[in-house]
């Protein structure tokens, strides 16, 4: 209270300051709560260092691409119960593709796998587009279409990956302490988002979602924008998949828990799910923290019954915590 | 304002620093091991017995200051994460269960290079520097069919209800199934089925095939077992011969029901504690085999051996769901008691 009072007497730069200070905010507490559980996973476990940051970083790679991938079809008012399944099925195709195959093919079987990706998630749109039924019920029924597609490209883990790729992510750009799996996250994800957000299809995203009829009126095409927002939930899911490749060198045909674990990411990273509201950032760091979490409970030797239980209140609590910090803030 | 909060910044730091420092000083009090073990499916009775005979075994050894058990429901990507939380947790050996015996090579290598003694159990790995001790699942499946097969007279239609489907231990079986099916060209399938080995859905998948009504001769499980007669006997569904495993609910049902004739192939899920026993003696600096595999035994109550292989492992103090295997001579050496305590150091 007395910070504000001395700052805006000052100067405007100041106020700006905390303007953007205060329309962050929810990332910032992230960025905060990050720090204090890297903190925390220090003093649990001394050794704890560049290593681990870099195990963090790979572990949180493929759930950073789902988290992703469900904030954007999110953000533009849908949801897309399929991310799980579309990262199992991309994964066993580049697998396949990629088996006993040169490195220079796996640039091919990486283009194709997003293309494949792209695909799906226009499926998707498109079915929920034309149909009007309820986005959770397509993308459910779908989830089970890609599930069942993807052992019928591999009925068992198998198929191969391009080392360059399995290389990707492994060790530090320039220094340990930078991990290449968190460079390539962001640099991936910055490619087709930045650009995208300030152009009028990133800004209908966020339109469709906030409001649908308002949209509609000003001027939004709505059936495009859902289409793009399912489109891009299969690129990025398809960059999931291919992180799988790259983590175990192999396709996995059976879905792993990726579509839950997106929606829980996306909640803690500040995307509501009524749409319109949210980033991909937040999204990003709250992966990072949920797997930190799990790394805790290991190092703390918690019972793995009890630890299950515990992700999930911790979710609920901060949840809980930034409805009655939204609440507050609404009448001032 | 400012004071109490600086009151409860100081209790933190404190607080901190004990933690701190109490941590480190226990580690190096006990000059013995520090053991890992992680496991990527919860709920089920066999990885249940397997997780207790690791616990078990590592109290019984007296050697394992402290174990950190990472067992959850995840998939290779999450198993990954977790042998990379195991190796910066400082331990000297990991006991892994593998989702898949290709995907997590690189981070055993890494495990290995670091000196860290890697052994994994029920699958096998291709990295040729971890150590294996399994049972036999090709065998497993393969024994089981030609009982099946051979009881069945060579004829007659099978309800194959396989495991999960896409998983190793699953193809693994089914090989071993194909290979017997193709030594027997008068037995056919009536239906084929992946359990996913969760009971509801197991039970719901008998229900409907008999509803269905197409004729079978004998049901091949895949470890949902005691769940099937289960549902053929409240069905009043004929009592064909059923091959299960060696889950005690079953093999209790192949003691006491009347008319039911089955086999139950033993499946021990304490390869999780010889898998300990492994590592302690590779730590040692002993001469260990690479690779320990277990036959399965076939234990069919229709002859007199088999009557008596069941009536010695049935026990009723042995939950349902857990095989009956709960110890491996020359490997494990807790009680029976100890192992149902479910208890590891430090508990």
């Amino acid at each position: 209270m007395s910070v504000a009072t001395a700052t805006s007497d000052r100067a405007p730069i100041s106020a700006t300051v905390l303007r953007v200070l205060r329309r962050n905010a929810w990332l910032l507490g992230l960025v905060v709560l990050l720090a204090a559980m890297l903190l925390l996973t220090r003093i649990i476990q001394p050794t704890y260092g560049a290593a681990g940051i870099d195990s963090l970083a790979r572990a949180a790679l493929p759930i950073a691409f789902a988290a992703v991938a469900q904030a954007v079809v999110v953000i533009a008012g849908g949801i897309d119960l399929s991310v799980g399944s579309m990262m199992a099925l991309t994964n066993v195709a580049a697998a396949s593709m990629m088996h006993r195959q040169g490195e220079e093919f796996g640039v091919v079987a990486v283009v194709l796998t997003l293309i494949l990706g792209i695909a799906l998630g226009i499926t998707n749109g498109v079915l929920v587009v034309v149909t009007r039924v309820p986005d959770i019920v397509v993308t459910l029924a779908l989830s089970f279409v890609w599930a069942g597609a993807a052992l019928l490209v591999l009925n068992t883990p198998g198929g191969g990956a391009a080392q360059w790729l399995k290389d990707l992510p492994v060790g530090g750009v320039f220094t340990e302490w930078v991990p290449s799996a968190m460079v390539l996250l962001l640099v991936c994800v910055g490619a087709v988002w930045l650009p995208l957000r300030r152009r009028r299809s990133g800004l209908a995203l966020y339109a469709v979602g906030s409001d649908r009829l308002a949209a509609f009126r000003s001027g939004v095409p709505i059936a495009r924008t859902k289409v793009l927002s399912y489109a891009l939930c299969g690129l990025f899911s398809a960059m999931g998949g291919l992180a799988l490749s790259a983590a175990t060198g192999i396709g996995t045909p059976t879905p792993g828990p990726y579509t839950l674990l997106s929606v829980a990411a996306i909640v803690l990273g500040g995307v509501s799910l009524a749409g319109g509201r949210g980033g991909l950032l937040g999204c990003i760091i709250a992966v990072l923290i949920l797997r930190l979490v799990r790394t805790d409970l290991t190092f703390l030797g918690v019972d793995p019954n009890y630890a299950t239980v515990i992700e999930g209140l911790i979710m609920v609590a901060v949840v809980m915590v930034g409805a009655v910090v939204a609440l507050r803030r609404k009448p001032a | 304002m400012n004071h109490s909060a600086r009151r409860v910044l100081s209790g933190f730091g404190v607080a901190v620093m004990a933690t701190a420092l109490a941590l480190p000083v226990a580690a190096q009090d006990s000059a013995t091991y520090h053991i890992g073990a992680s496991n990527t499916l919860q709920g089920n009775g066999w990885r249940e017995e397997m997780i207790c005979s690791i616990k078990a075994q590592a109290l019984s050894s007296g050697q394992v200051s402290q174990l950190t058990v990472a067992h959850r429901n995840t998939d290779a990507a999450g198993q990954i994460s977790d042998l990379n939380d195991l190796i910066n947790a400082g331990v000297q050996a990991i006991i892994v269960n593998p989702v898949s015996p290709d995907a997590l090579n690189d981070v055993i290598k890494q495990a290995t290079d670091a000196g860290i003694v890697v052994v994994a159990v029920d699958l096998a790995v291709t990295e040729p520097s971890a150590y294996l001790f399994s049972n036999n699942q090709e065998e497993y499946g393969y024994v089981g069919a030609k009982w099946l097969f051979e009881k069945l007279g060579g004829e007659g239609a099978v309800f194959y209800m396989r495991g999960a489907a896409g998983t190793s231990a699953d193809t693994d079986r089914d090989t071993g199934f194909r290979r017997a099916m193709a030594e027997y060209p008068g037995i056919t399938l009536a239906g084929e089925v992946f359990t996913g080995w969760d009971i509801a859905q197991g039970a719901q998948q008998i229900n409907e095939f008999l509803a269905s009504g197409v004729p079978f001769d004998g049901i091949w499980t895949s470890g949902i077992d005691s769940t099937i007669v289960d549902a053929l006997v409240t069905a009043g569904a004929p009592l064909v011969p059923v091959v299960g495993a060696d889950n005690a609910g079953f093999v209790e049902q192949l003691a006491t029901i009347e008319g039911l004739e089955g086999a139950a192939v033993t499946n021990p899920g304490s390869v999780g504690g010889a898998g300990v026993t492994m590592a302690l003696r590779v730590l040692a600096g002993e001469e260990v085999e690479r690779q320990v595999l277990i036959t399965p035994e076939v234990w069919d109550n229709t002859t007199p051996e088999g009557q008596a292989a069941i009536a010695a492992a049935n026990d009723p103090a042995i939950d349902g769901t857990w095989p009956l295997g709960i110890s491996i001579p020359d490997w494990t050496t807790y009680t029976k008691d100890e192992i149902i305590a479910c208890a590891g150091p430090g508990e």
